[in-house]
């Protein structure tokens, strides 16, 4: 529930999503669930030259598990309390 | 010492190295992480080893891509190991 | 009963039992991806999370790295045996 919790936090903010395949989109964090499936608004493609067909989507649905790497706004984070509620985690069992 | 993931505790806000799927290594410092090994790493530099063919030599050869972040999350099912010594 | 054939071991185990019996001996762990790793275990969990220390790192049978304490995610793992090898003697 950790990483939930701390992308609720985050709406609203921009981020850029990188995904498996190579493909990073840039956009506002609208909502994300349980299974980090993120939504985005605005979304801009990094790479556009290279990925000319989704210069219409202005909107999308990621799917959780299809993620890389969020890059995150640096200013948006409090990093002791991320210490603190990592800590506070459940052990894997 | 009773379970690998309370060890990765002892690693909370310090330089690890993080081996990734894909040929991609990552060095940064730990700011948190849960059960499934998802982290988020601050000033993190990935790099990236790809191998390319010569098209004239027909050799291999391999080259390193490096790139900054200054806060990223990773999604642990990308994860292979994980050390705190960043030295080699 | 005549015999099958079969010895049965006087100490038999389940595999979670092995997995607590190896704690502090030297092992070698297998991913799927065929890479090895060769070091003293320190702890496991059920889902095979291994953490271990003095660990190296063999690539087609080459010492590629080491490592002074390295985690490894359990997904990865195909197998963890017991070595009698010591460190350093190459795969």
């Amino acid at each position: 529930m950790l990483f939930f919790s701390y992308f609720k936090d985050l709406v609203g903010r921009e981020v850029t999503v990188e995904l498996k395949n190579d493909l990073a989109l840039s956009g506002t964090l609208h909502s994300v669930d349980q299974y980090l499936n993120i939504k985005l608004e605005n979304t801009r493609v990094v790479d556009q030259d290279k990925y000319p067909h989704m210069l219409s989507v202005r909107n999308c649905f990621i799917r959780g598990s299809v993620v890389r790497y969020v890059q995150l706004p640096p200013e948006g984070v409090d990093v002791e309390l991320l210490h603190d509620a990592t800590r506070r985690e459940a052990r894997g069992g | 010492m009773m379970e690998p993931l309370e060890m990765i505790k002892d690693s909370l806000n310090k330089q690890i190295y993080i081996k990734l799927r894909n040929d991609r290594e990552l060095t940064g410092k730990l700011n948190a992480f849960d059960q499934h090994l998802n982290m988020i790493l601050e000033n993190a530099e990935e790099t990236h080893t790809s191998v390319e063919l010569d098209e004239e030599t027909y050799e291999q050869v391999y080259k390193q891509n490096k790139r900054s972040m200054p806060m990223v999350f990773i999604r642990g099912d990308g994860v292979i190991l994980l050390s705190s010594h960043t030295d080699h | 009963m005549s015999g099958t054939g079969e010895k049965v071991s006087a100490t038999t185990k389940t595999p979670a039992d092995f997995l607590k019996s190896i704690r502090g001996r030297p092992v070698v762990v297998k991913l799927n991806s065929g890479v090895d790793y060769r070091g003293i275990l320190a702890c496991l969990d059920g889902y095979m999370n291994i953490a271990m220390e003095q660990t190296e790192e063999y690539v087609n049978g080459q010492l590629k790295n080491k490592y002074g304490d390295a985690f490894i995610r359990g997904n990865n793992v195909l197998y963890i045996s017991t070595t009698k090898r010591t460190l350093g003697e190459g795969a």
